[in-house]
């Protein structure tokens, strides 16, 4: 592989508490050219997020003092938003299914292949590049539709009744791969590729539930949707201006 | 397994259901005993009626009680004799005792076979959950030096590397797999040991020369973490056990040892010796990690993990302790651990019969 395109000095946090391994992934990924942290638990791992950034973490699941599940939930109630990898032993899919849960991007079960985890992270990284450099301009960071307003940047929307609403990463970037499309129709097999870029989730009911969230969320009558319409057995359509 | 339990449910339902009829069948022969008593007292109150009429009739008080010997006609009144009086009262209770006694004896050696099912079934529960939960440990235990080696290899295969960093990655590589062969013994030590397959011979055994065996086994990986064993062992004390089962408590208490020492960046084991009158002791001192004051016994339960990971580069199963004191059980000496706390260190003292004094 060489080494690695774009993400040259990229940092990632590598938080894993078997030196052996955390040792082979750090060096891999400095040979891909990120620049890489490494911690040993949760508890450190925290402390360290509170003064430093970095653009991905490679979270083990079972740590000492704090497990990996509880460091990302925590992270994203402090509203931090990066993105989220986790490595563990426990490989099954309801683990999978509480990594994802507690706010990862991403699942790895261990012994995994290096090209793999090298590959899960480029992805997971390009997606994040896309969506930051989607919603740079005052234009893109910011979509206004049927009176609600979501802020890309700061992951937060008012809805049309003037309610508050946190948006997750991935709500932001189904709201966001719609939105550069308005009127067009994507598929869910689009947006799992967009917004997951992997094999996560076994199915694309997945996309249906979180469409359903962001009825809930924006339409004023999520069970008559009039923005974010049902394409049957294709996907969905967003519109801007509810149709009339 | 699955048949077994079927049988046991079986049989467990059979027993209650029959508890239930034996309890059903107390009740009932009860107010049968108490209605039938209490049909003769009517019987009897009629004739003490039909008594009553004759005298009236002016039948001689003698002849009436001839003709109804359950009746005594005093001053011209017919009235139930005492002792028919009694004789009923005294079957009552008899018919009453009876079936209380022996239906609480059939009750009793029912709830006592309901105890004992229901025992089974509890422990054989518990069985299938250990033997899950040690799968699942023992799996997990394993993922993690099979993922540092598949990493090791694919990193090898992957990039160009220089002489050094192909001996780094060798290194790592013997270590996981080092670090894999001592699961296995551990395993295979624990379950043996919980079988009880072991046949322990007591010999005298020199104590100093068992410890030194086995810390200069350790010495390298010790200093290695920035930790100083010392040794404060009187040369000449023998303890009676079994030369193989000394060297494995011994070692799985210095890896503990150093499992909690190396987390904190290093310091010191200590281990002192001293004789009693009957015993002698072993104390290993570490300044590591510790543990809470209430987890002294917990300590020593299979599977525990006070600092999961804590072993840093080494391996953690939660069967070193667990293998420990069931050693020392055998070997009829014991075993405990004392810390005042976390951050602050950890005291095991092992105790072994001492033997008897030779040339002392």
């Amino acid at each position: 592989m060489s080494a690695a395109d774009s993400h040259t000095g990229t940092t990632v946090l590598v938080v894993e508490d078997d030196p052996h391994l955390a040792a082979g992934v750090v060096e891999n990924l400095r040979a891909e050219g990120y620049t890489v942290q490494s911690v040993g638990d949760g508890q450190q791992a925290l402390e360290w997020l509170r003064t430093q950034q970095c653009a991905l973490i490679l979270l083990d699941v079972m740590l000492p003092s704090l497990d990996g599940f509880t460091v990302c939930r925590t992270l994203r109630e402090q509203g931090n938003n990066t993105p989220v990898l986790f490595l563990t032993a426990r490989g099954d899919p309801a683990d999978r299914v509480r990594g994802l849960e507690s706010g990862g991007d991403d699942y790895l079960a261990k012994p995994f292949h290096l090209r793999e985890l090298l590959l899960r992270v480029r992805a997971i990284l390009r997606r994040w590049d896309w969506y930051r450099s989607a919603s740079a301009t005052p234009a893109s960071a910011v979509l206004r539709f049927g009176g609600n307003e979501v802020d890309f940047r700061a992951f937060r929307a008012q809805s049309w009744n003037g309610v508050p609403q946190e948006l997750t990463e991935k709500e932001a970037m189904i709201l966001k791969v719609l939105a550069e499309r308005p009127g067009e129709i994507v598929s869910r097999e689009d947006l799992l590729e967009r917004v997951w870029g992997y094999d996560v989730f076994p199915s694309t009911r997945t996309v249906d539930n979180f469409i359903l969230r962001l009825r809930k969320r924006f339409e004023r009558d999520p069970a008559n949707p009039r923005h974010f319409l049902t394409v049957w057995g294709v996907g969905y359509r967003f519109l801007i201006e509810e149709e009339t | 397994m699955r048949s077994t339990r079927v049988f046991q449910l079986t049989a467990l339902a059979l027993v209650a259901v029959s508890a239930v009829q034996v309890a059903y069948w107390v009740v009932n022969q009860r107010s049968y005993a108490i209605e039938k008593v209490q049909a003769a007292r009517t019987l009897y109150s009629q004739q003490v009626a039909a008594a009553q009429q004759l005298l009236t009739a002016g039948v001689d008080g003698q002849r009436v009680h001839q003709l109804l010997p359950g009746v005594v006609v005093e001053s011209g009144r017919a009235s139930l004799a005492p002792t028919v009086d009694r004789m009923l009262l005294t079957e009552e209770h008899r018919r009453i005792n009876q079936y209380v006694w022996e239906g609480g004896f059939f009750l009793l050696a029912l709830a006592a076979c309901i105890t004992v099912i229901g025992r089974a079934l509890r422990a054989e529960a518990r069985v299938l959950q250990e033997q899950d939960s040690f799968l699942a440990l023992v799996s997990h235990q394993f993922k993690t030096p099979l993922a540092s080696l598949q990493l090791s290899l694919e990193t090898m295969a992957l990039r160009p590397l220089s002489a050094e960093q192909s001996g780094a990655l060798i290194d790592r590589m013997l270590a996981d797999l080092a670090r894999m062969e001592a699961m296995v013994t551990q395993i295979l030590e624990s379950v043996r040991l919980e079988r009880g397959r072991v046949d322990l011979r007591r010999e005298p055994i020199e104590i100093a020369g068992a410890i030194a065996r086995v810390t200069s086994n350790l010495e390298e990986r010790a200093s290695r973490e920035r930790i100083v064993i010392s040794c404060d062992v009187p040369r000449g004390v023998h303890v009676l056990a079994d030369p193989l089962a000394i060297d494995v408590v011994l070692r799985n208490l210095l890896e503990n040892a150093i499992a909690a020492v190396t987390p904190v960046g290093g310091g010191t084991i200590r281990i002192e010796a001293r004789r009693t009158n009957e015993e002698v002791e072993v104390t290993v001192r570490d300044s590591g990690v510790g543990f809470r004051p209430d987890d002294d016994m917990r300590l020593f339960e299979k599977f525990t993990r006070l600092h999961p990971g804590g072993g840093s580069s080494y391996f953690g199963t939660g069967l070193g302790l667990f293998i420990v004191r069931r050693l020392m059980q055998l070997a009829g000496g014991r075993v405990s651990a004392h810390s005042e706390g976390l951050g602050r260190g950890a005291q095991f003292v092992l105790a072994w019969p001492a033997a008897p004094a030779e040339g002392v």
